[in-house]
């Protein structure tokens, strides 16, 4: 396999970026249009203890791309106004990228998001952990394909709104 | 004659049975008397379903209020839980929070235990107390009964009998298991809730239609059914025919809110065992929630979900999927719940009395059975806790 190339890391950190602003921003649509236009288009968050053990409940279990769509109607029109809002503050880092035989890319990163009560004001750590993705990226376009958010902490400070 | 607490003296309970005082919220020495009285006193806990460590040696840790806990199950097949504390200086057991051991070794003398508990090894043992003998010294092990695989543990000598704490609740305990407790584990959500224990159990059947917007978008009416509380021990069940909304564009993955026949009667039922067990069958997700105090104003909850074990793998995933999705502190139909729960805990720090209102018909008796969206199914529950606690009662 081919090692990744500049400008590949720099289009995946680029996917990145649009993942943590539309989250940090709480803008859904946006946080939708960093995966894939696809049946088989994923998003799960669950605890890495569970993941270890073979369990495969998760917190948010969005199998496939109505399921990520309806994620983002849970959360713009069926809870609204029903939650204490928060802000969060995703800072991530990739450590590893690999291209897999079928063309599409790997990559692992650590994440650390903190939060921001809108009642309180105080900042609390919410999860740490790390994102497996699975990346489609051509010449017009990059955009996952899944992305699995692994929190290390298997207990969450708090009831979770947003992804992750 | 029992000293009279202070929280008892300066805490006037109010005459009329719907009112609460706010004050028992936010109280700290009652929250140390509740530690005390009811953590460690005569209730029962479940704080394990067998299916949780499904193979010989599989443990499992957690916590009783501040009493750490080792479920393990033996080489013998059989699930104990144990205090997680050598049986010789007291130093934790086990850090882990599940896993797997043929024995346990307490790393500070090297002390071994077995997997039923029992000490099998002890290094410079001839130079111990003159008659000393290891049978003497095995994982010491708080009262435990079991229902269904699902295990119970009381912290107090003078408990009754768990048949005779459960009362009616047993029934409905065993139906919401799948009927006989022959449950597979399928995972868990773990969280904080910064709330107080009392007021994380007192979720009522006034408020889901009403705060659960999917109910309302989906236009979701509930089925016929009936809610009753025991007569003793401040239990309380909800227990009603399952109804499914009819398909929408408004949520395009139906399967989140889609029943699939379980071979058994249709329901959908939540119990709650005082003091702060949830149980609850519900679309196809079975799910237990395992809960305490870690604080005056935090509860840890774990939120274990199972499949039955007759389940074929088609309704394995299903359930999977709808107990990733639908109930619990993210769920589509339950993710109000974590907000309430947070919310009545800061408005409790305001002075004076919550009221219920939603089916009481007379303030000054109790009764123990309800309509399914009363709030007074909660008031037999709010009874106990308060002769438990050894609150005066105002005179009418």
């Amino acid at each position: 396999m081919t090692r990744l190339t500049l400008d590949e890391h720099d289009r995946l950190d680029e996917l990145q970026s649009r993942y943590i602003t539309a989250l940090d921003g709480k803008n859904m649509q946006s946080w939708l249009d960093t995966f894939v236009d696809d049946p088989a288009a994923s998003y799960i968050c669950m605890a890495r203890s569970d993941f270890e053990n073979g369990l495969q409940v998760a917190m948010m279990l969005d199998d496939c791309r109505d399921r990520l769509i309806d994620r983002c109607t849970f959360i713009t029109e069926i809870w609204a106004g029903t939650f204490q809002d928060y802000r969060t503050r995703h800072f991530a880092q990739r450590v590893q990228t690999n291209r897999l035989e079928n063309g599409n890319i790997a990559m692992s990163s650590n994440f650390s998001v903190v939060f921001s009560p809108d009642d309180t004001g105080l900042p609390q750590q919410l999860a740490v952990g790390t994102y497996e993705d699975i990346i489609k990226m051509d010449e017009s376009d990059c955009r996952f394909l899944s992305r699995t958010t692994l929190t290390d902490n298997a207990v969450l400070p708090r009831y979770l709104v947003f992804p992750i | 004659m029992e000293a009279v607490e202070a929280y008892q003296r300066d805490v006037i309970w109010p005459a009329n049975y719907n009112e609460i005082p706010k004050e028992i919220f936010v109280r700290q020495d009652l929250y140390q008397a509740e530690i005390a009285r009811i953590f460690r006193g005569p209730e029962w806990h479940p704080v394990a379903h067998e299916s949780e460590v499904p193979n010989k040696g599989d443990f499992k840790t957690c916590n009783l209020a501040d009493v750490p806990l080792l479920v393990i199950r033996g080489q013998d097949d059989k699930v104990r839980a144990f205090y997680n504390a050598c049986s010789h200086r007291s130093n934790q057991i086990e850090v882990k929070p599940s896993g797997n051991r043929s024995e346990f070794e307490c790393p500070y003398h090297r002390w071994l235990f077995n997997s039923e508990g029992e000490l099998v090894g002890c290094p410079n043992q001839r130079e111990f107390t003159p008659g000393f003998d290891k049978a003497d010294f095995p994982l010491a092990q708080p009262r435990q009964d079991s229902v269904g695989g699902l295990l119970f543990v009381t912290l107090s000598d003078e408990t009754e009998s768990l048949d005779a704490f459960l009362q009616e609740a047993k029934s409905s305990l065993l139906n919401i298991m799948g009927g006989d407790g022959r449950l597979k584990l399928l995972g868990y959500h773990r969280v904080r809730y910064l709330t107080n224990w009392k007021a994380y159990g007192d979720n009522d059947g006034y408020h889901p239609p009403l705060l659960h917007q999917a109910f309302t978008l989906l236009n979701w009416q509930g089925g016929a059914g009936r809610q009753y509380a025991t007569t003793g021990r401040g239990h309380y069940c909800i227990d009603t025919e399952l109804t499914v909304p009819q398909p929408t564009s408004l949520i395009r993955d139906s399967s989140v809110i889609e029943y699939r026949d379980e071979g058994r009667p249709k329901r959908s039922s939540v119990l709650a065992l005082f003091p702060m067990l949830v149980a609850s069958s519900y679309l196809n997700v079975i799910s237990i929630r395992f809960a305490t105090p870690t604080a005056i104003d935090e509860v840890e909850v774990n939120y274990a979900y199972f499949a039955h074990q007759d389940d074929d793998e088609a309704m394995i995933r299903h359930r999977i999927r709808q107990s990733s999705n639908a109930i619990g502190p993210s769920g589509l139909i339950s993710m109000e719940d974590a907000s309430v729960f947070h919310r009545v805990q800061i408005g409790n720090r305001t002075p004076g009395r919550a009221v219920f209102q939603k089916g009481v018909s007379d303030p000054s008796r109790l009764s123990f059975e309800f309509r399914q969206n009363d709030e007074s199914g909660n008031l037999p529950h709010w009874e106990y806790y308060r002769t438990a606690m050894g609150f005066r009662r105002a005179a009418a």
